[in-house]
């Protein structure tokens, strides 16, 4: 392996999360600074219970009708992510177990996660392009971030296989991506999963005190039977 | 069916109407002199206004609905604009969300500071595109949030919208119904602009109404009656339009043996501050009730039917107000399951015999917490309950929502987006179509006369009078 691909799998990914988690504490005092509505009313359900429901609701497709209508997008919606969460895991396996991708089966596997993501994010990147209505709501960092993306597994699929010696271009490729992507992704939409659990918390919290979530589906014994 | 379809540019460009402004003016309406509600004044730097309150107006739930979409669009097909016009994106929730989400990106948040084209961080340049803002906000969206309980991130658009529509409130910048709706609350203290003098006289009309009808002369509405086991609460609306639901109620809390009583002030449980965005109303139309219960020393307060009313008072009242709940308040709707699950008045539901089906109110299923009480009395007094689909906190809104109702100008557009509710009530194949919620009665009721279904509107007190069994002694001779 050349010291520019071994600087570019190690120090640079490490200097790169460092500058992503320093831009994303400073993120979050940000948004701490903005005080919290403060709720004052006698509850109806739990607020915990709601929270939980809520965080949850990533995992409960059957919960929400846009997701039990529409299947398809909620699978893309997990496939995408899973394809996420392999790359990611590849770029912190690969620097420091190289041998963990010895394995064919494994390479395979993670290929296979990404290469279907990569599909999905072509689907999506279309579906973005075409459709009026998502037109009509998406920012250059919309098109950009699916883009970015889908063009990360793309070269993850290439680089799986971790066999520098034939070649590093493919190598250099998915981490100097990588490097761009953490620098990129705390001013992006793509930070989206640091505001989820906010989103969700506050959503679940007013929801659960109130006794909307859970969601009732009927069966429920009424209030004022006690 | 609908035999046309608005053209949105129509809407969006809408003028601002001052006509009731001016008049308020030159009236001197108190609550403009004081200030509570605000006029228009084009010599003001509105836009630069409008960004320094929305910085102050910001709360972390706010800004974590404003930075937390990914622009997936998996809200659209929530909304029964978005549904009802598939030709048209801009009646996309995350596209009115964006409106605000925008100016929020060029001021307050950190990519649009730098790159605004890249986020499409923006700023309104003139009033006009105030005005624009206006009708977007008003007039595309009745607050239903079931964008809100579709969104996978679990940004809660209906805020937002609100938000706005509370920036543009403070700068005048409103619906002219929604500016005479403010007005009136603030200066009578209810949103209908009652007077003291003629809410006592209905009460007492009612009142000698059940006296006749139960032929017992010792029938009273008592008004300001202290230490009752409950404050009843009503909407503006039952004063002026329909005091048959006054007199429902308290005739079964009469029959039931209730120790109960109405406030001569502080008896409007609707609030127009839930509409208009405008915190400082709500909490003075709220903060009225809790203190009318105080005063009375009751020891719950009941809300009668109403989706925006029983939201306001028993939950966003507290919060505008802060104003810690000290005694309990419930909806009739348990008051009434309380009476029939212990005995204390008896139903019959053969007197009900005609197909029902219930429309849940968007601010009891889905900002409250009231799905299965309706249903619950509903199967005690009916013989054929049928459920309309889809149901509870995934219902379609009545469309007359988010104080549709008062703005005039938006009423083609709210009509033509009815058609999804309209199909879905004539689905169920019912001859009524009951809901809780005075509000939903007239917004359904204009859909219903609209695309000419053959349906009636009817509430749950409606209904429970309607199968009340009197007992002997007391039945009207
Ligand atoms: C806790 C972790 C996460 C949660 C809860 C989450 C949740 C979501 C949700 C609900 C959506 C909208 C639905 C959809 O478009 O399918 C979404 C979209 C998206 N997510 Fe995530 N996500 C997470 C992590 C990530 C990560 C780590 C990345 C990338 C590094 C990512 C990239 C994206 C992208 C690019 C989209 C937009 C897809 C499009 O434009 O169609 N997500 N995410
Ligand atoms: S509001 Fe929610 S559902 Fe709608 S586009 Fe944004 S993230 Fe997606
Ligand atoms: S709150 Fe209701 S009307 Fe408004 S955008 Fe969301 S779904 Fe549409």
């Amino acid at each position: 392996m050349s010291e520019f691909l071994r600087i570019l799998e190690d120090e640079v990914q490490i200097v790169a999360l460092a500058f992503m988690a320093t831009v994303y504490t400073i993120r979050l005092i940000w948004m701490f600074r903005f005080k919290a509505g403060k709720e004052v009313t006698k509850p109806v359900g739990s607020p915990r219970v709601g929270v939980a429901y809520s965080m949850m609701n990533v995992a409960m497709p059957w919960a929400m009708e846009s997701a039990r209508k529409n299947l398809s997008f909620y699978v893309q919606f997990v496939i995408f992510h899973l394809g996420v969460l392999m790359a990611i895991t590849a770029t912190l396996i690969l620097p420091y177990w190289p041998e963990f991708f010895e394995s064919e089966p494994i390479v395979r596997i993670f290929q296979l996660f990404m290469g279907a993501a990569f599909a999905v994010g072509l689907i999506r990147l279309i579906r973005r392009i075409t459709s009026p209505v998502m037109r009509l709501i998406s920012t250059p960092d919309d098109y950009f971030s699916v883009a970015l993306l889908t063009a990360w597994f793309a070269a993850g699929v290439f680089a799986m296989p971790n066999q520098y010696e034939v070649s590093e271009w493919p190598l250099i490729l998915f981490f100097g991506m990588t490097t761009l992507f953490l620098i990129y992704v705390p001013f992006s939409k793509i930070s989206h999963y640091l505001y989820y659990p906010f989103t969700r918390y506050f959503l679940g919290k007013t929801m659960g005190h109130r006794g909307v979530f859970p969601r009732k589906k009927g069966g429920e014994k009424p209030a004022g039977l006690e | 069916m609908s035999d046309k379809t608005i053209n949105i540019s129509d809407v969006v460009n809408l003028p601002l109407d001052l006509k009731e402004q001016k008049k308020a003016l030159e009236q001197k309406s108190p609550a403009v002199v004081e200030g509570k509600v605000k006029v228009y004044d084009p010599n003001k730097d509105n836009v630069k206004n409008l960004l320094e309150m929305l910085k102050n107006k910001l709360s972390r739930q706010t800004v974590s609905s404003l930075v937390g979409c990914v622009h997936c669009g998996m809200c659209s097909d929530s909304c029964h604009y978005a549904l009802a016009r598939p030709h048209d994106p801009t009646m996309t929730p995350a596209y009115k969300a964006d409106q605000i989400r925008q100016i929020f990106k060029r001021y307050i948040d950190w990519t649009g500071r730098i790159f605004p084209w890249w986020v499409h961080a923006k700023t309104p340049k003139n009033d006009e595109d105030l005005n624009r803002l206006k009708n977007i906000v008003f007039g595309t969206c009745s607050g239903c949030r079931r964008c809100t309980l579709n969104c996978p991130m679990g940004v809660d658009t209906a805020v937002l919208v609100r938000l706005t529509r509370g920036l543009l409130t403070e700068l005048g910048i409103v619906p002219e119904g929604v500016f005479v709706v403010d007005k009136d609350s603030w200066e009578t203290g209810n949103q209908m602009g009652v007077s003291q003098e003629d809410y006592i006289e209905t009460l007492e009309w009612q009142e000698e109404e059940v006296q006749a009808e139960l032929d017992d002369p010792s029938f009273k509405i008592p008004i300001d009656k202290e230490d009752c086991d409950f404050m009843y609460t009503v909407n503006p609306r039952e004063i002026k339009y329909d005091p048959r639901s006054i007199a429902y109620a308290c005739k079964i809390f009469h029959m039931a043996g209730e120790s109960w009583t109405m406030p001569s002030f502080g008896w409007d449980q609707t609030n127009f501050g839930l509409f208009s965005g405008d915190d400082k109303l709500g909490g003075y139309i709220a903060k009225n009730l809790y203190e009318a219960a105080k005063r009375l020393r009751a020891k719950r307060i009941v809300i009668s039917e109403c989706g925006h009313g029983y939201r306001s008072s028993r939950w966003e009242g507290y919060n505008w107000a802060k104003y810690k709940q000290d005694i309990p308040s419930e909806s009739v709707l348990i008051t009434l399951i309380r009476y029939i699950n212990q005995g204390l008045i008896k139903v019959d539901p053969s007197r009900n015999p005609l197909p029902i089906t219930y429309h849940d109110s968007c601010n009891l299923a889905r900002s409250g917490d009231l799905t299965e009480e309706p249903r619950w009395i509903l199967e005690r007094i009916c013989t054929d309950f049928r459920e309309m689909h889809p149901n509870r906190s995934d219902n379609f809104c009545c469309t007359g929502g988010g104080g549709a109702l008062s703005m005039v100008e938006y009423k083609p557009l709210r009509i033509e987006v009815a058609k999804v509710k309209a199909d879905q009530l004539k689905a169920t194949g019912a001859k009524l179509v009951c809901t809780s919620c005075h509000n939903c009665v007239d917004g359904l009721s204009d859909l219903i006369k609209h695309y000419k279904l053959d349906m009636q509107v009817v509430q749950i007190l409606d209904l429970v009078a309607e199968a009340l069994v009197i007992p002997e002694k007391t039945e009207k001779k």
